[in-house]
């Protein structure tokens, strides 16, 4: 294998990656927030990508990328309110809600389908690039459009680091996701921050929609194969940190990369998977997990 | 010690049967082959998801690779039948071995984990598989799948021919045979196990469950089924196609399910056919479909959490509140003479605090009289179980007795309010203050004995307090475990449907054999309200039982224990442990072959014994 074809293999890698953190993390804030999993994240990232298509597209409303990527986000954010008050909060006192938030979240996920479906047909579509041409930098040469994008998943990544760290809200909700009763007791308003943790999750999942449209074809199903891989990621990496699906992220794209190179485009997810339930078993709190005696 | 009766005596036998019926006769009246052909689906899918029930609902195990079990009977049949040119009637039976097999597999990494990590390492397994299977295409046929499988036939008859009668009587044996297994296993030693692990793990594992052991089984168990209707499902499609591992067919199954209520076997059975039906109804409808399905599976989730089986468990119970409500108001008027005749009394229709109770009262006697009695009866009787009582005192005593709110003629009342035993005891108040009767003699039966105790302790100024067939309790439920024996005729004391089978034996192991004498009382245990054997026994521990052991402990209300020696329910050697401080002869009082209803077998012993009691009741 020559240096060009490994460092091909390694930023189509590190493209990946930054693609599934984007996603992984949207699906971790749920998770760590809620303690449910949302199979809606799919259907979040199509819809976010769907609704950037009908404001940005030259065929639709025709206002350029950048307002359709920031009407996307907004417009998820309170789909995932929504979501979140009607496919969530009625089940809260439910001692299975976990189970329950399964069957509920992959309702929301057919419906979204059916409803972009019925909006904009099956017909697949594209959004334009953020950039044309190609960029080098250091004897590497990739496209432009996948540069600018990576930049981009960094700095919203790097945000919203800092409003989980930082900001009064973002400190409140890892609070409610660290001791749910106290947090409560301390005049916290649980509800509203859960919401909040679905709308932003879905607001991550519009971005992801709107990177992975610009690179690949959209139809109504496309959220479900990045929604595994999102999956393999947040298991891989556990949640213990706001970095780890991260870090998993990148592990996981350029595992994906070296497979596809080596074992074929089919042998890929299957390496995925069995990397997945042998981290399972092993270290079932995730790479970066803390060990804890109980797992729920 | 859990109770369950052979399935023929069972509840669920009669409708089950009908039920049978209905599916054999339905493709005369549907002789067209679509409906016969959703009709077939339906029963797929109800095999799958009930199978699915035993790991899911009663193991409380995520299996979420249960498609992938499904999936791979379809391959095997393809693989076996095409490929290899086996009988599709060996290849079909194979599929359910591979499924069991790869169960096995799931297994492993999920005796390690518990909750949200099941379900994903589940998913993730089925999408392994998913992925090794369109990797292979030469054999699997990749994405596009395996098509033209081999079609079942038997001696040259092809099952699809006269709109496919074959397919659906097949399909109809496999369900049947799916719900046999699961029905027996679920009530076996081993579906015990199975729900005590989800339920109570560290317990059950005390108690000598082996938690390896019982989820492996149980994950194999809901996989041999599964994978015989994948395999049926693969001959009768005749295609094996990726699609199945997909998360639409796993919404599909998941909200069949769900709908139809977990840990039940039939509301799946019952969700299948529903579900199948209403979306191949609205097939022309397109996307519409799909978000109406959706919609349709939260909104039963949000009101009923319990599925579509809670519904109609909510249904029966409205059902069977109406019938026994007509039963006591039909007799109220109708039949009140022979009751009359029977305790030699008049009946009155008393309006208390917990509602209409009727109340029987033989009236002050002529002549030299003893103190009026008043005799409460047990679960599931009614007051003419004290035929011979009233007989025998009503000419020396006055006697007062009454029916108990959903027992008797006396009126159904609000389960969570009146059906518990301090209710009971207010009502008994109210009966003795309609009479004005002070101070009088208080019997009490089995669950009556428990009212008296409680009417004495109350602070209701008696003369003496008799009970019989009731251990008197100091924790409850702790000590109900010593107090009773728990015979299987005990478990029927809380049950809220009992059927024909149960109530003979009900009745019998209360009042004795069904004779002319004592129908009224077998009949008694029918008209019964079921929620009160039910809120009773739940409600059991609203009662301030210490303060009625130290009424008996204290000794300032005469007292005795008239059992019959062979009684069935009791713990003898615990009641004779208890303190008493005052008790009429120094010990509980046996009488001989008295059964649990001493007054009723034994009367003339037990007459004897209570007449002498209260001779020693009033000398106090």
């Amino acid at each position: 294998m020559s240096a060009d074809t490994l460092l091909f293999v390694i930023t189509g890698g590190l493209v990946l990656g930054a693609l599934y953190a984007l996603m992984a993390t949207g699906l971790a804030v749920v998770w760590t927030t809620l303690g449910i999993f949302n199979f809606a994240h799919g259907a979040f990232i199509a819809a976010g990508a769907y609704i950037a298509w009908q404001i940005s597209s030259a065929e639709a409303s025709g206002l350029g990328y950048a307002a359709g990527a920031l009407g996307s986000v907004v417009g998820m954010f309170f789909v995932g309110v929504a979501c979140y008050a009607l496919l969530v909060k009625p089940f809260e006192r439910q001692p299975n809600l976990v189970l329950l938030s399964v069957i509920t979240t992959l309702a929301g996920a057919s419906v979204l389908e059916s409803g972009i479906d019925i909006l904009w047909g099956s017909r697949s579509k594209q959004l334009p690039r953020i950039v044309d041409g190609d960029v080098s930098l250091a004897g590497v040469t990739i496209s432009a459009n996948e540069a600018v994008l990576m930049v981009f998943v960094l700095v919203i990544l790097t945000v919203l680091g800092l409003f989980l760290r930082r900001a009064p809200a973002g400190r409140a909700m890892r609070a409610v996701a660290q001791n749910r009763e106290s947090a409560q007791l301390m005049g916290l308003d649980v509800p509203r921050l859960y919401a909040i943790a679905f709308g932003l999750s879905a607001a991550l999942a519009a971005f992801a929609g709107v990177f992975v449209g610009s690179i690949r074809f959209m139809t109504p199903t496309m959220g479900s194969d990045p929604l595994m891989k999102a999956l393999i990621v947040v298991i891989f990496g556990g949640v213990a940190r706001f970095t780890s699906p991260i870090f998993a992220a990148f592990i996981v794209g350029l595992i994906e990369a070296f497979a596809t190179f080596y074992a074929g485009l089919y042998w890929a997810p299957a390496v995925l998977f069995a990397i997945m339930i042998v981290v399972l078993i092993i270290k079932p709190e995730g790479l970066f997990g803390k060990y804890q005696r109980t797992v729920q | 010690m859990r109770y369950d009766p052979p399935f023929p005596k069972s509840n669920g036998f009669r409708p089950t049967l009908i039920a049978l019926a209905v599916l054999a006769v339905l493709p005369f009246i549907f002789t067209d082959s679509y409906s016969r052909h959703i009709l077939i689906l339906a029963f797929v899918f109800a095999i799958v998801a009930a199978s699915w029930d035993l790991s899911l609902g009663f193991g409380g195990l995520f299996n979420f690779a249960h498609v992938a079990l499904f999936a791979v009977g379809v391959y095997t049949y393809g693989i076996l039948a095409k490929t290899l040119g086996v009988s599709p009637w060996i290849a079909m039976p194979a599929g359910g071995i591979t499924a069991m097999a790869l169960a096995g597999l799931i297994a492993l990494p999920v005796l390690r984990l518990s909750g949200i990590y099941v379900i994903l390492v589940t998913i993730a397994f089925s999408q392994l598989i998913y992925q090794v299977i369109i990797s292979q295409s030469d054999i699997t046929g990749g994405t596009s799948g395996m098509v033209t499988l081999p079609s079942l036939e038997l001696f040259d008859y092809r099952f699809i021919k006269n709109h496919r009668i074959g397919y659906y009587y097949t399909a109809l044996a496999l369900l049947i045979a799916a719900t046999a297994f699961l029905y027996t296993l679920t009530r076996s030693r081993f579906g015990r196990a199975i729900v005590a692990m989800r339920d109570n793990k560290y317990y059950a594992m005390s108690r000598g469950v082996s938690e390896a052991r019982t989820r492996l089984l149980a994950l194999m168990a809901s996989g041999l089924f599964t994978g015989i209707a994948g395999g049926f499902y693969g001959s009768y499609v005749r295609v094996a196609s990726p699609d199945a591992f997909g998360l639409g067919f796993l919404t599909l199954l998941l909200s069949i399910l769900l709908l139809g209520g977990a840990a039940t076997i039939w509301g799946p059975l019952i969700a299948a056919l529903i579900i199948t039906v209403l979306s191949e109804a609205m097939g022309d409808l397109g996307p519409w479909r799909n978000i109406i399905i959706a919609v349709t599976i939260v909104l039963v989730l949000v009101f009923y959490p319990g599925g579509l089986w809670a519904a109609f468990q909510e249904l029966r119970e409205v059902f069977d509140t109406v019938r026994t409500g007509l039963i006591a108001r039909l007799r109220r008027s109708r039949e009140k003479a022979a009751r009359e005749a029977r305790l030699n009394a008049t009946e009155t229709m008393i309006r208390t605090r917990h509602g209409l109770i009727a109340a029987a009262d033989s009236g002050e006697p002529d002549g030299e009289a003893g103190p009026p009695i008043l005799m409460i009866h047990g679960n599931s009787s009614c007051k003419e179980v004290f035929a011979n009582q009233f007989k025998a005192f009503g000419k020396t005593h006055r006697m007062i007795s009454f029916d108990l709110p959903g027992h008797g003629v006396s009126a159904n009342a609000d389960p969570e309010k009146v059906y518990n035993v301090p209710a009971y005891a207010e009502i008994a108040e109210d009966v003795l203050d309609f009479y004005g009767v002070e101070r009088p003699i208080v019997f009490g039966w089995s669950l009556g004995g428990y009212i008296a105790l409680e009417l004495a302790a109350s602070g209701r100024a008696v003369r003496g307090v008799a009970i019989a067939g009731t251990p008197p309790l100091a924790v409850a439920p702790d000590d109900v475990g010593q107090a009773y024996d728990a015979t299987s005729h005990f478990i029927l004391a809380g049950k809220q449907y009992l059927s024909p089978m149960e109530m003979r034996n009900f009745a019998t192991a209360t009042a004795g054999e069904k004779t002319p004498g004592t129908a009224y009382l077998h009949e008694a245990v029918n008209r019964t309200d079921g929620r009160a054997r039910f809120y009773m026994i739940t409600k059991l521990m609203v009662v301030n039982w210490p303060r009625q052991m130290r009424m008996l402990r204290e000794g300032a209300v005469p007292f005795a224990i008239l059992n019959g020696s062979d009684d069935p329910f009791l713990n003898h050697g615990y009641i004779a442990g208890l303190t008493y401080g005052a008790i009429w002869t120094g010990q509980p009082h046996d009488i001989a072959d008295g059964g649990h209803a001493p007054f009723v077998r034994k009367p003339d012993a037990f007459n004897t014994a209570f007449s002498a009691f209260i001779g020693e009741a009033c000398d106090r």
